[in-house]
C-alpha cells in the first residue's frame, strides 16, 4: 500500500507522462478497467489546462488552428506545471516555449504574439496605482526633476517586436471585417498596454519606449531621459512626460521620499 | 482598499433558497438587471488578482446579494504544505466581501509543488482521514471561520480505500468541525460510476452538518463497455438528480441550494430557471412547515 504522498507522485507522474502498470494496480477495477477509469482524470486535466491557454491566447490559437493549438499546449503543460491553485496563473511561459517548439518555427512572429497576449491577461488582472498628477510634478523644483524615480501604473506592459504584432492581432479579432492579411515587411512595433476602462494597445516611438522602459526599470528621470535621446535624436521629453502623465501611464510612488529623494546609495 | 467605507450592502448569510454561480459571461446583465435569486456563489481562485473587471463587478454584485466563496484550488488533500498564498488571498477576499459561506473540495490538485488543476480523488484511508481533517483544521484556524468540505465526483477507487466516501465525509467534518457542502449531482455522478446507492449515500450523510447543497448537469461519455458520466457543469440538471435532491431536502430541510453551471452558459433566465425549480421543491417539501 503506497503512501498518500507516494501515490500522488505516482497520480501526477501518470496523469502528465505516462502511467506504468504499478501504479494502475492501485485503481480497483470496477464497472472498468483501471486504464479507462484513470483515462478520465487525464483527458480532464489536459482538458481543462488547454482551455485555460485557450482563454489567455485566443489569437495564438486562431493563428495556428485548434488542432495545433491543442498539440503545442500538450506539449507544452507537462514541462511547465502549474505553480499555483489558480489557473490565471498558467501559461506564462507559453510564449518562450512556442519560440523553441520546433513545429512552430515557420511561424516566426508566434511567440511576439503570444507574449503579446500575456501582457494583456496580465494588464487585465493587475491592480490599480495612484496617477501620477501634474500637480505633483509642479509642486517640485525643477533642480530636482533629474533626480525623480517614477513608477508604471501596474496594469502597464512595455513590449518591443520585430514584427507588426499589433496588425496581426486586429485582423485576428472575431469581429474583424476586411482582409486578414498582414505584411510582414511593415516591420516591427514598440507597445504599451495599459489597462484604462479596459486593456488597451497603444504604440510607442522609439523614445517613449525607451523613456518607459528606464522608468519600468527604476532609473531616475535624467537616466530615463538620456535612454529616450540615445534612441530617438528628436525626443521632445516635456511633451513626452506631459502626455504620459495625461493618459494615466505613470503612478504616484506611494513614498512621496521616494520621489524626491536622491538615489538611495 | 482595507479602510474604504464599505457601500450599503445586505446582510451576509447564506438564505435557505436557490443562488447562482456568477460567472463573467453574465458580470454585466446581473448587476444591471438584479435578477430575483437568493445568493450567489464565485470561484474564489477568480478574485485572486489585484485588481480589474472581476473585483468590480464582485462588489457591484456584493452591494445586492449575500455571495459564498466556492474554492478549487486549495487542494487541501496534498501532501505538501498548504499554500499560504493561496490563503492568505482567499483571507483577503473574506475580510473584503464578508461571504456567508467559504467551501472547498474532498479531493487534491497538487504535488510537490505542481498543480493539476483539477479535484483529485483521495484514497479514503486512515491516513488520509487524519490528514485531510488536520489541513481542514488548519484552513479553518488561519481563515478564523468555519468552512465546507464538498465531496467531489469521481472517475475511480483505489484499492487500498477502506472506508466508504460518506463515512470519510461524516468524520472529516467530526474531527475539523467543518461543514459539509452536499453536491448532489455529484453523488448521482460517483454512485453511477462506481455502481453504488445514491440512497445509502444520502441516509449517511449526518443532517446537522450539512450547510449547502450543489445542483449541476454532468455529460455522458460512451464507451463499448459502457458509459461514464462526467461532472462537466454545462447542461441542466438532470431527472434523476432532480429526483434526488427531492429526497435530500425532506432528509436535510431547506439549505442554500446552487444551481452551477461553468460552461456552455446557458443566457440568464436559463439558469434563474433552474433556481426556480429547487426553490419549489423546497416550498413544496416544507409547506406544512412553513
Amino acid at each position: 500500500m503506497p503512501s498518500l504522498l507516494e501515490l500522488q507522485r505516482q497520480f501526477s507522474e501518470g496523469v502528465l507522462r505516462s502511467a506504468g502498470s504499478k501504479f494502475m494496480q492501485h485503481i480497483r477495477p470496477g464497472r472498468f478497467a483501471p486504464a479507462r477509469h484513470f483515462q478520465v482524470y487525464r483527458n480532464n486535466v489536459f482538458e481543462s489546462l488547454t482551455n485555460a491557454l485557450k482563454a489567455v491566447y485566443p489569437v495564438t490559437e486562431r493563428l495556428v488552428g485548434d488542432g495545433f493549438f491543442r498539440y503545442a499546449a500538450a506539449s507544452y503543460i507537462p514541462l511547465h506545471r502549474p505553480e499555483s491553485g489558480n489557473l490565471h496563473d498558467f501559461g506564462e511561459h507559453f510564449a518562450g516555449f512556442l519560440s523553441g517548439f520546433p513545429p512552430a518555427r515557420e511561424l516566426v512572429y508566434l511567440p511576439d504574439v503570444a507574449r503579446l497576449e500575456w501582457a494583456m491577461h496580465e494588464s487585465f488582472h493587475a491592480g490599480v496605482g495612484q496617477p501620477l498628477a501634474l500637480t505633483t510634478l509642479s509642486s517640485i523644483p525643477a533642480e530636482e526633476y533629474g533626480n525623480l524615480r517614477f513608477r508604471l501604473q501596474p496594469s502597464a506592459r512595455l513590449l518591443a517586436s520585430s514584427y507588426p504584432i499589433l496588425r496581426i492581432w486586429q485582423v485576428n479579432q472575431p469581429d474583424h471585417a476586411g482582409s486578414p492579411d498582414v505584411n510582414l515587411e511593415e516591420g516591427g512595433v514598440k507597445l504599451l498596454v495599459i489597462r484604462r476602462q479596459e486593456v488597451e494597445m497603444r504604440t510607442l516611438s522609439d523614445g517613449d519606449y525607451s523613456l518607459l522602459s528606464a522608468i519600468d526599470a527604476g532609473s531616475t528621470l535624467a537616466q530615463a531621459a538620456r535612454a529616450a535621446m540615445d534612441a530617438q535624436a528628436d525626443y521632445d521629453l516635456t511633451g513626452a512626460l506631459a502626455s504620459q502623465i495625461q493618459l494615466g501611464t505613470l503612478a504616484q510612488v506611494e513614498n512621496e521620499k521616494k520621489i524626491t529623494g536622491n538615489p538611495v546609495l | 482598499m482595507a479602510d474604504a467605507i464599505m457601500p450599503d450592502r445586505v446582510d451576509s448569510p447564506i438564505p435557505a433558497k436557490a443562488g447562482i454561480g456568477l460567472r463573467a459571461e453574465h458580470y454585466r446583465e446581473v448587476t444591471d438587471s438584479l435578477p430575483t435569486v437568493g445568493w450567489l456563489e464565485v470561484h474564489s481562485e477568480n478574485y485572486f488578482g489585484d485588481g480589474g473587471a472581476p473585483l468590480e463587478y464582485l462588489e457591484r454584485a456584493r452591494e445586492h446579494y449575500p455571495i459564498s466563496l466556492h474554492g478549487v484550488g486549495l487542494s487541501i488533500g496534498s501532501c505538501d504544505p498548504l499554500n499560504q498564498r493561496h490563503l492568505a488571498k482567499l483571507k483577503s477576499l473574506i475580510q473584503i466581501y464578508e461571504p456567508g459561506l467559504v467551501s472547498d473540495h474532498l479531493s487534491w490538485s497538487s504535488v510537490d509543488g505542481s498543480y493539476l488543476n483539477d479535484l483529485l480523488p483521495l484514497p479514503y484511508t486512515e491516513e488520509a482521514l487524519r490528514h485531510f481533517a488536520e489541513r481542514v483544521q488548519q484552513a479553518q484556524d488561519y481563515l478564523g471561520r468555519e468552512i465546507l468540505i464538498e465531496n467531489p465526483s469521481s472517475y475511480l477507487q483505489y484499492t487500498h480505500s477502506t472506508i466508504p466516501e460518506w463515512d470519510f465525509l461524516d468524520e472529516v467534518a467530526r474531527i475539523s468541525g467543518c461543514g459539509i457542502l452536499l453536491d448532489i449531482n455529484n453523488i448521482h455522478v460517483s454512485a453511477t460510476n462506481h455502481g453504488y446507492d445514491a440512497q445509502q449515500y444520502l441516509r449517511a450523510i449526518p443532517a446537522n452538518k450539512v450547510r449547502e447543497m450543489h445542483l449541476a448537469g454532468f455529460t455522458v461519455n460512451r464507451y463499448p463497455e459502457g458509459e461514464i458520466l462526467i461532472d462537466t457543469h454545462n447542461a441542466p440538471v438532470a431527472d434523476e438528480v432532480w429526483a434526488l435532491y427531492n429526497q435530500a431536502v425532506k432528509r436535510l430541510g431547506n439549505l442554500p441550494t446552487l444551481i452551477e453551471w461553468d460552461t456552455d452558459l446557458p443566457p440568464l433566465p436559463v439558469l434563474l430557471n433552474e433556481a426556480r425549480r429547487a426553490d419549489e421543491i423546497m416550498e413544496k417539501a416544507h409547506a406544512l412547515v412553513a
